[in-house]
């Protein structure tokens, strides 16, 4: 089947119209106008469904790349969408993980945030994580980070609650000075490189000097790592990720920091291959601080959903420990570091929103998530019980779930590289997870039962609301068991992504197959620069002009 | 008073910026304008509006269609990106000259259409921002004026009573 590389429009797209479909008609239909957004956004989320798989199919199956060139501009001009099997792996997970927490959130969201426009600031974050996933230069890339992050400050502060809007300031400003670092980093590029185009500057930075090279490194990782909150940049989330209703802290906990990930990935791969290497010592460094603190720091938390979003940052340690070996397969071949990080990623998406979407249910049964004051649940909720307990110990490593492959692959590159600080501190991080499921696992379902709240839930006297909770999370677990059973040709597909991402004179082909090194754009900021420079002379004696100068 | 020589400009400058608005909107595919400075113009003839009329006015006009516009405006956007669909591209712009008896023909095509909606999205945000800033500082202006009089009257609007309500049933859950 011939796929065209018009499907790639699909993912931002359909969210888009059908968000704006609910908004034209938000007046219209009475009572009824909430089950018309609920079937509206559900055909949605199943449409970008089929496409993503589509997608994922023709280029991790396949090996394909698409190249979309909106409104047939060529590449450094128009708006550029690439997807290759690491996009559309992120895709197709994401819009998997959308679609598993629909039914949750409208099971127990409450109607004030449904008239509030719930519905449509869903399928805008869906559309801004998708857009990111996709977007093949860095101003868009930047327009879409801003997109999820406008969608996802609303759905963390609608309702406003005094806590909610506390933790929602904390986490705007946050971001917002990630973004802000980000798009200094975006006019480094500019200003030295003349393109905005990502395959340019991956193909402009071979000749750039070495300092802009660093210091446009830098500031990626400095942005991007504070997207995916990794160590000394990750306040934002333990801030925030507790005060909004359960099933928008599952979707934030399944897809907010992969698009950091994301771009750490694509950036790394693409831009600085060759500081994966020069860099290793750094990058395993913050990837083990990360997992370490991110783990020790969730033993330290009194409520659940506190725990959990601790564990989001040690799992964010092990991606970049991934990362950071995967030019390093001394034996291997190469990118099996960055093919472990990518299964790890999808067991991560698939298990965590399993996770936060159990501990939600808990919550609500409880009234509380504060482990000290309830207990008991396993009388009541058996089936809940038992799939808290299948998500907790595949997320803590245990086989035959996909925690234990994507781990085990993860510490047997760490351990052919020679690493084995880094990996004796994973093997204590994967322990520490244990030691905390347990914890969680005990507290929350052993003992007597403990109600610490008399007020009576109303959602969970209707049955189906029940299921509809309970369901999604059964699925994941079984994508979570399924990936653990077959994790063999999973490996191999996402050994294939791995090394799809980290060809990129493949990505610079494909996205202008003319290459024009030097085009009207490219020479315009230079010759201004000399310019100014022999206007100057003395701002030429400073260090950082000279190489810049001397590198055309 | 000064809302009489607002309203004296009012009357003036809202045809004048309404129109200079349809201008930039209809040459922005080409030159400098387009549906996005349309907008500002646009919702700035509206704030014009909510200065010299008063807001609650305004907002009884324009007020229910706000979220509306903004819908229709990014689906009329994105329809216009679908169409390209039909030369082979997604956003792909599509062009016909448009012959009229008097003038001489008018190049016409999708990337217009994107614009209008552009125009749409920008204009209806904007006049909803202006609007809840104006109800803000209205309800401020109101507090002083009850802590001076100290009356003890309650002013809260239906508005207010709402939202009191809703976060009152969220609490239990």
């Amino acid at each position: 089947m011939a796929v065209s590389a018009n499907l790639l429009a699909v993912p931002v797209a359909a969210p888009l119209l059908t968000a704006a479909l609910i908004l034209l008609f938000a007046r219209w239909g009475g009572r009824r106008r909430i089950r018309h957004q609920i079937a509206l956004t559900t055909l949605a989320l199943c449409l970008n469904l089929a496409a993503t798989a589509i997608l994922f199919q023709a280029t991790a199956g396949r090996g394909e790349r698409f190249v979309l060139q909106l409104g047939d501009w060529s590449a450094p001009f128009g708006i550029t969408f690439y997807g290759d099997g690491l996009s559309a792996t992120l895709l197709l997970l994401t819009a998997l993980v959308a679609l598993a927490v629909y039914p949750f959130a409208v099971a127990t969201i409450d109607y004030h945030r449904d008239r509030m426009g719930f519905h449509p600031l869903y399928l805008f974050l869906l559309m801004g994580v998708n857009g990111a996933f996709l977007s093949g230069d860095l101003f868009n890339l930047y327009v879409f980070f801003e997109v999820l992050l406008m969608a996802s400050f609303v759905l963390l502060t609608i309702g406003a609650q005094p806590a909610q809007t506390n933790s929602g300031i904390r986490y705007v400003v946050l971001n917002l000075l990630a973004s802000t670092i980000f798009l200094i980093a975006a006019g480094v590029a500019y200003g030295t490189l003349g393109t905005l185009n990502m395959a340019q500057i991956a193909q402009r930075l071979t000749m750039a000097s070495p300092a802009v090279r660093t210091v446009f490194a830098g500031l990626l990782l400095v942005s991007f790592g504070s997207k995916a909150a990794i160590f000394p940049l990750f306040f934002w989330l333990p801030a925030s990720y507790h005060t909004p209703p359960p099933a928008v802290t599952a979707l934030f906990g399944g897809l907010l920091t992969k698009v950091g990930i994301y771009t750490l990935f694509r950036s790394f791969t693409l831009f600085f291959p060759e500081l994966l290497v020069s860099w290793q010592p750094i990058l395993l460094t913050i990837s083990g601080a990360t997992m370490l603190v991110g783990a020790l720091g969730a033993l330290a938390q009194p409520g659940i959903r506190r725990v959990l979003s601790f564990h989001i940052i040690s799992h964010v340690g092990f991606m970049l420990m991934g990362l950071a070996v995967a030019q390093s397969g001394n034996r291997l071949a190469v990118g099996f570091g960055l093919g472990a990080a990518v299964i790890y990623l999808c067991h991560h998406m698939i298990i965590k929103t399993a996770l936060i979407m159990a501990g939600g249910a808990v919550e609500l049964h409880m009234g509380s998530d504060r482990l000290a004051s309830i207990g008991g649940l396993v009388t009541r909720q058996p089936l809940l019980a038992f799939l808290f307990f299948m998500s907790a110990i595949s997320l803590a490593g245990v086989p035959p779930f996909s925690g234990f492959v994507s781990k085990l692959s993860l510490l047997q590159i760490t351990l052919d590289t020679r690493h084995w600080f880094v990996s004796g501190i994973s093997l204590f991080a994967s322990l520490l997870t244990m030691i905390n499921m347990m914890r969680l696992w005990r507290e929350s379902f052993w003992g007597d039962y403990n109600r610490p709240s008399r007020v009576p839930v109303r959602i969970l006297q209707s049955r189906i609301r029940q299921q509809l909770m309970l369901t999604p999370v059964a699925v994941l677990v079984l994508l979570s068991l399924a990936l653990g059973i077959w994790g063999g040709p999973a490996f191999q597909l996402s050994m294939k992504v791995a090394q799809q991402a980290l060809d990129r004179e493949a990505y610079i082909e494909a996205v202008s197959p003319s290459s024009p090194i030097s085009t009207p754009g490219a020479e315009q900021p230079l010759v201004s620069l000399q310019a100014y420079f022999s206007d100057h002379p003395k701002a030429i004696s400073g260090m950082t002009a000279r190489p810049l100068l001397e590198s055309r | 008073m000064p809302e009489l020589y607002l309203r004296l400009l009012n009357r003036i400058l809202t045809p004048i910026l309404l129109l200079l608005a349809f201008y930039l909107l209809f040459r922005g595919h080409n030159l400098p304008g387009g549906g996005f400075i349309a907008g500002l113009m646009a919702a700035s003839a509206i704030q014009l509006q909510i200065l010299s009329r008063g807001h609650r006015r305004v907002r009884r006009t324009f007020g229910p269609y706000l979220n509306n516009g903004i819908g229709l405006g990014l689906a009329v956007a994105i329809c216009a990106g679908f169409a390209g669909l039909l030369e082979g591209t997604f956003f792909k712009g599509i062009w016909f000259n448009l012959d009229l008896p008097l003038m001489a023909s008018i190049k016409l095509g999708t990337p217009v259409v994107f614009d209008l909606g552009v125009f749409l999205v920008v204009a209806s945000f904007t006049t909803s921002y202006l609007l809840g800033l104006s109800r803000v500082s209205d309800t401020a202006a109101h507090r002083r004026d009850e802590a001076a009089s100290r009356s003890g009257y309650s002013t809260a609007g239906p508005d207010q009573a709402d939202r009191g309500v809703a976060t009152g049933t969220r609490a239990e859950s």
